[in-house]
């Protein structure tokens, strides 16, 4: 990342006192997950693209001028001057997983009253939605497990439909075999794995 | 043009998906409309968001919506921010998203898209464009 010299930051600084709002301002927030994180922010000015700035450190603004100016400054302003936007972040997803009795379509106990709790929370959110994402094992070819992964989530969606949640804040995917909840090599039969994940949101 | 056309006419089955949610409203604050070329709706929890909506906050308006495929965006007041492109597969988790940010400010969660290939999420202001890694970031339009 480029930093900017104390010559550009007074600069910078000026143009703020002044009035001169940047044209575009970008700010990475720190991140609360693992991941490595940042963002390549691409200044286009009259349609001309420039020098790519690298943004990965959080909390550091680059301010484009629509004259073509780019500074990066540190000790960045963008959460307390976006305070409302940033008051309405939207709740962590809550997952739980549902399981059925052996060879049929019908819930574990356990299983419905966990059903029955998701959509309790689900409700209690401003547009609350639940995501039913199906599993298999790997017994079985993988586009075969991707139809049956969607038949499983469709079950759970059908369940949660008839106890009276609404079907347009439901959404049913299948994701076959591709995440194992117990890694296994292929055509393992592992029931731990035919699964189905109730995500709300 | 043609051949433009004609290469999308493989990805009939993406257009026909692209007519169907592509996410929810959540919080809604003081003014906030849903601008569908020439018919405008206002935002309400649990409202259907799709590919090609212009997002538009008033001078109290802010409002937060998350994606099929879990990216979050909140928008702050006086903004007009053009969901222009939404594709995604659910089973595959491959898809693209594109945002324009013509005025206002937008924080972005990046989600699973994301997460599967990077450079498929862009969002873009009037004199930038902002490409992602997995992330969470601001971008403000004067």
């Amino acid at each position: 990342m480029t930093k900017p010299g104390l010559g550009l930051l007074a600069v910078s600084v000026f143009m703020a006192l002044a009035g001169c709002a940047p044209a575009t301002r970008v700010t990475l927030l720190p991140d609360a997950g693992l991941r490595s994180t940042a963002v390549v922010v691409t200044p286009q000015i009259n349609n001309k693209a420039r020098e790519p700035v690298v943004l990965d450190k959080p909390l550091v603004d680059v301010d484009i001028y629509s004259t073509g100016l780019v500074y990066t400054t540190p000790d960045s302003q963008a959460l307390k001057r976006n305070a409302s936007l940033i008051a309405i972040q939207p709740a962590e997803p809550l997952r739980s997983i549902v399981n059925f009795l052996p060879g049929t379509t019908e819930l574990t106990p356990e299983s419905a009253a966990t059903l029955a709790q998701a959509i309790d929370n689900a409700k209690k959110r401003a547009g609350g939605e639940i995501i039913v994402v199906g599993h298999t094992d790997t017994v079985g070819e993988p586009a075969g497990n991707d139809a049956l992964s969607v038949k499983r989530a469709q079950a759970v969606r059908d369940l949660l439909i008839e106890r009276g949640f609404n079907r347009d804040l439901i959404e049913a995917v299948g994701r076959g075999q591709r995440e194992l909840l117990v890694p296994t090599g292929l055509g393992v039969d592992e029931p731990r794995n035919r699964r189905v994940e109730v995500i709300v949101r | 043009m043609l051949f433009c056309s004609l290469g999308l006419l493989g990805l009939g089955e993406l257009a026909a998906a692209q007519d169907a949610r592509s996410g929810t409203v959540k919080e809604v604050v003081g003014t906030v409309s849903l601008v569908q070329g020439t018919a405008t709706r206002a935002a309400k929890p649990g409202e259907a968001i799709s590919a090609t909506d212009k997002v538009v906050t008033g001078r109290d308006g802010n409002v937060s919506m998350v994606l099929r495929d879990g990216t979050v965006m909140s928008i702050g007041p006086n903004s007009q921010i053009n969901l222009s492109q939404f594709r995604y597969d659910s089973t595959t988790q491959q898809g693209n998203i594109l945002v324009n940010v013509l005025q206002g400010s937008m924080r972005m969660i990046t989600g699973l898209i994301a997460k599967v290939s990077p450079q498929d999420v862009k969002v873009t202001t009037p004199t930038s464009v902002v490409g992602v890694r997995g992330t969470d970031f601001i971008v403000e339009v004067k």
